[in-house]
């Protein structure tokens, strides 16, 4: 299973790329901000799943939204927002962009797992 | 809880070491923001990056279970959305709760290296400011002032840690520092951040090496560059085409090889000055100065070795400046200056070196009070301090002893003298001088070489054996014959020297000073002089053989032989045999061509009482007639010159030659000391240059003898205004002439009656 | 002789008590001396040296040790003894700041000793040497002297 995780701190991508790693995806990439991830989301084959930070530098979590939703190819891409309390109220905003999911830090792996089930992603 | 969440998350020793890696980096560069910030406290796109900064470090504590951690950055957080959303505005008093965060954030990580967990301190103080700032009831406070003038004038900002769980707090008492490999973990990945900044949409295609790997790949580089070395040696009478292809690709190759991986090792030294907008404003702050800091250069690269030593010297230096530098507000003012000063770090290449100037448009030094200082501190004596020159009297605070006794643990103090900012740099191959003018400011100007392990070295052989000479301090080569020999080279026993060009070259056998049994090649006659560079002096060392130049790979003594101060390290040559480095100023020193410098003089001030004794110094003995000889300071002499008698002329009643386009008074000395000069018949006349008020004078003398090395002896009763004193050279008590009185006697004349402007 | 094979057969031995250490030992003109195995990282044939003018009269050079600079000390010197009469030996110990070579006249075998005999230096002596050793074994017909390491690699620029 492949997935894409952006996000500006190296230690939140390490700890992602562990919890995803256990949960069973085998093809994990990452990027830094959302210009970033979009870049590598084109070049790339298509993930199974992206995880976006919300507050990053550059291309914001909100702008990538939008800007891969703008795109048809990515429909079926699952779009999971992580964010933190205090951004409760941009995760409606995200929503409404066409996020499909949501997390809030800090998380541990069984409340990333029950998300992705929800997206119709099972683990192993 | 927290702890808890932690560990049934499995909280891996990487993750936490990853967290520490990132937040240091984050930290540093929230510093510069935040001081930039305060220049333009409306700037959005730095406060939307403060914000980020301490919204991940918040959000990746919960990750991890630092709590503490958590709730100090929770209460930044929410300040510095109020501020990135404009609810308030930056003021000094936010600012400074804001370094303080982040002083407690570098605290805190600095207890998680240590110990895993970040601690027990809460601070409760600081988290009440950080509200009370969010609440805007600190940003109503009109001035910071109260605030500093209650706070101890050299840590203004400074939060006292409020401890939970007092059992704990001993071992928590001392805030750990981040290790030095940490350090430089986070200074790579910061250099390698730079340039994405700058552009700020270029993916980042650098990854973080450690740097252990880096230094294994050097040694493994080196060791590279010696086995193509002997290669190239076998090879050299190769007449396998084929071989010698493969073996000049090879050569290649390593060459690349070398110069990529020492890139690898390059930072910017803009890793280390990320640190000075925050020493400078904490420090212009608790002195009630403005300052302004200027970088210029900061993405010129250093190898990192070179990085990791020159830290601490310039820091010492930004705060000196700060600190001695650049003056109070009102007497700059005063004195119709800008109120603000500007402090300028500027970096540049130049050759294999890295310039790097610390410029202060301050107070500048001045001589007389610096001289008076270092007289009374016993440094110098009157009579030293009156011959010294400017440039000479600035280098002054470079003396072991000058500048630590004032003020030692206040500002810049803190135990460290200038004199050892002076031994770190020289240490690392490096230099530092120091230019200054009154009133105008002071520059400090550091030149290091870029890297310390493969440097370019001319290979010479002395009594059989090889040494390396590091290029850097080569000026030129000069081989001559015999018969040339013979006339250049004035060698009587004492100190030969050698004529190049007019000048005066002191020189200095190799084999001699290393006390060994030269196997110098008679027969053949010619002399092999290499000319180097030590500190300000050039001189001439004599060896056997100029064998080759090559790279050589600088490898540490042993310390039983560190103490040998003539060496700078071994090189393993091609043949496999190791040979030395020369260190060239040891060899300088051993060989007596440059003092010890100023600081041995220092000891023999006390003994000597009155009737001073300086160590030994350079004397050119001159001959007067028939059998008078006396002695001038070498240091005083600019040139030796040659003229023809037919090229006399005479301007007035005054003898002159015309001399570097310009026209150049004579003085002869015999009849100026009223000895009686002899007959006059030669063709030639000898003449010593030696220039006071910016004026050249050429002394005519009767011949020139020697040039030799004894100890001076002041006459307390100095009789007549020229001499200074009096020394016993072979055998024989000779005057010691100060040529300076005698010229500007001639100069001040001459102007007087308008002879010359 | 065969250091090599010596040390192999001590790794072969499980049983190794506690008590027992293994020396290196070796002869230095009437001396028979001896250094903790441990502390000896190898043992090479005489080198070419290179000889470091002004340093202590107790380096006699520096070597080439695989890319690695080894200051070479003259151990004969240390003892007050005369010079070399034959190329010596470099036993290479493991310094704390990196090997240092110490120059021996002949290697002997690796010995096993039980700490039990390990004596105090005595008397007999002679007062220079003693300095250097740290204890003595008596063993058949000859006195073992285990040269104190420390001692002998460090020394003042006086000395």
């Amino acid at each position: 299973m492949r997935a894409l995780v952006i996000d500006d701190s190296s230690t939140t991508r390490m700890i992602l790329r562990r919890m995803l790693g256990e949960i069973g995806f085998d093809d994990i990439s990452d990027a830094t901000n959302g210009q970033e991830g979009l870049d590598s989301l084109i070049a790339g084959p298509t993930p199974e799943v992206v995880l976006v930070d919300w507050n990053m530098p550059v291309m914001d979590g909100y702008e990538f939204v939008k800007a891969v939703r703008a795109k048809p190819e990515y429909d079926n891409t699952p779009l999971m927002l992580v964010t933190t309390e205090t951004e409760l109220d941009r995760i409606v905003a995200a929503l409404e962009a066409g996020a499909n999911e949501y997390v809030m830090k800090p998380f541990t792996r069984d409340v990333i797992e029950e998300k992705l089930a929800l997206l119709g992603l099972e683990s192993h | 809880m927290a702890q808890d969440l932690g560990e049934s998350q499995g909280q891996l020793p990487e993750e936490v070491n990853e967290f520490l890696v990132e937040s240091h980096e984050n930290l540093d560069r929230l510093d510069r923001d935040l001081v930039a910030l305060e220049a333009d406290p409306m700037d959005k796109e730095r406060l939307s990056s403060i914000f980020r900064t301490i919204h991940t470090i918040k959000g990746t504590c919960g990750f991890l279970g630092f709590q503490k951690l958590e709730s100090v950055t929770h209460v930044g957080e929410n300040l510095l959305s109020k501020l990135r959303d404009g609810e308030l505005i930056l003021n000094p008093a936010i600012t400074d709760a804001l370094l303080a965060m982040v002083d407690a954030v570098r605290e805190m990580l600095a207890r998680i290296e240590s110990t895993a967990s970040d601690g027990e301190v809460t601070y409760p103080e600081l988290i009440a400011r950080l509200t009370e700032a969010a609440a805007g009831s600190l940003s109503g406070t009109v001035a910071v002032a109260p605030v500093l003038a209650a706070a101890p004038a050299d840590e203004p900002t400074k939060v006292e840690p409020v401890v939970d769980n007092p059992s704990q707090s001993e071992a928590l008492a001392p805030p750990v520092v981040a290790t030095s490999d940490l350090a430089s973990k986070v200074a790579a990945a910061d250099a390698a951040k730079e340039p994405i900044e700058a552009k700020s949409v270029i993916s980042d295609s650098s990854v973080r090496v450690d740097v252990g790997l880096l230094d294994r790949l050097m040694n493994l580089v080196g060791e590279l560059v010696l086995a193509r070395n002997q290669i190239l040696q076998h090879t050299a009478g190769e007449a396998n085409s084929a071989l010698v292809a493969t073996t000049q690709r090879l050569n290649l190759i390593t060459s690349e090889l070398q110069e990529g991986v020492m890139k690898t090792r390059m930072q910017p030294i803009g890793t280390i000055w990320s640190k000075f907008p925050r020493v400078v404003r904490d420090l212009s702050q608790s002195l009630s100065k403005h300052v302004r800091l200027e970088l210029e250069g900061k993405e010129t690269e250093l190898d990192r070795t070179i990085i990791e030593a020159i830290k601490d010297p310039l820091t010492h230096l930004v705060r000196n400046s700060v600190d001695h530098g650049i003056e109070m507000p009102e007497i700059r003012s005063a004195n119709s200056k800008p109120d603000e000063g500007i402090l300028t770090l500027s970096a540049y290449h130049e050759g294999g070196y890295v310039n790097i100037e610390v410029i202060d448009d301050g107070a500048g030094i001045d001589p007389l009070k610096l001289k008076a200082k270092a007289i009374e501190k016993g440094l110098i004596t009157v009579e030293q301090a009156s011959k010294m020159s400017d440039r000479e009297v600035q280098h002054l605070i470079f003396m072991p002893g000058f500048s630590t006794a004032e003020k030692v643990t206040n500002v810049s103090g803190r135990g460290v003298g200038m004199d050892v900012v002076k031994t770190n740099i020289e240490r690392i191959g490096g230099s530092i001088e120091v230019n200054s003018e009154l009133g105008k400011g002071s520059t400090f100007k550091i030149r290091i070489p870029l890297t310390l392990a493969i440097i370019p070295a001319l290979i010479i052989k002395s009594a059989g054996e090889r040494f390396a000479i590091p290029q850097v301090s080569l000026v030129e080569l000069v081989r001559l014959e015999a018969e040339q020999a013979k006339v250049d080279i004035d060698a009587v026993d004492g100190a030969p020297v050698c004529r190049l060009r007019g000048h005066l070259l002191p020189l200095v056998k190799l084999s001699e000073v290393l006390k060994l049994e030269s196997e110098l090649v008679e027969d053949e006659g010619a002399t092999n002089i290499v000319v180097l560079q030590a500190d300000h002096r050039q001189f001439g060392l004599v060896v056997d053989h100029v064998v080759d130049t090559e790279e050589i790979v600088v490898k540490p003594l042993g310390k039983q032989i560190k103490s040998v101060n003539t060496f700078a390290g071994a090189t393993i040559m091609g043949d496999g045999r190791v040979a030395l480095i020369l260190d060239v100023m040891g060899v300088a020193k051993a060989g007596h061509v440059v003092s010890e410098s100023l600081d041995s003089r220092s000891g023999s001030v006390s003994e000597s009482r009155g009737d001073y004794v300086a160590d030994k110094e350079a004397l050119l003995l001159l001959g007067l007639g028939h059998s008078a000889r006396v002695a001038v300071p070498l240091a005083s002499v600019d040139r030796l010159e040659e003229f023809e008698t037919d090229s006399l002329e005479w301007a007035g009643s005054q003898p002159v030659v015309q001399y570097r386009n310009g026209i150049m008074p004579l003085l002869w000395l015999a009849s100026a000391l009223g000895v009686d000069a002899g007959d006059a018949s030669d063709s030639k006349l000898q003449v010593v240059v030696h220039s006071s008020l910016g004026r050249s004078v050429g002394i005519v003398v009767g011949s020139i003898l020697d040039i030799t090395e004894e100890q001076v002896t002041l006459d307390p009763y100095g009789s007549r205004d020229a001499i200074r004193g009096s020394a016993v050279i072979q055998g024989k008590v000779t005057d010691v002439v100060d040529l300076t009185p005698l010229v500007e006697a001639v100069v001040g004349e001459l102007v007087g009656v308008g002879v010359i402007e | 002789m065969n250091i090599g094979n010596a040390l192999a057969v001590g790794e072969n031995e499980h049983e190794v008590s506690l008590k027992v250490q293994q020396y290196c030992t070796f002869f230095l003109g009437d001396l028979y001396l001896g250094v903790a195995v441990e502390d000896v990282q190898e043992v090479i044939r005489q080198q070419e040296m290179t000889p470091v003018p002004l340093s202590s009269p107790l380096v006699k050079g520096i070597v080439n040790l695989r890319g690695q600079i080894v200051t070479a000390l003259d151990l004969r010197h240390r003892f007050g003894m005369s010079a070399y009469e034959k190329p010596p030996m470099n036993i290479v110990i493991r310094a704390d700041d990196g090997p240092v070579s110490l120059l021996v006249d002949e290697i002997g075998d690796v010995v096993e000793l039980d700490q039990s005999s390990y004596e105090a230096t005595p008397e007999t002596v002679d007062k220079l040497s003693a300095e250097l050793v740290t204890g003595v074994f008596k063993l058949q017909g000859k006195l073992l002297l285990v040269l104190g390491l420390d001692k002998a690699i460090q020394f003042s620029e006086a000395a």
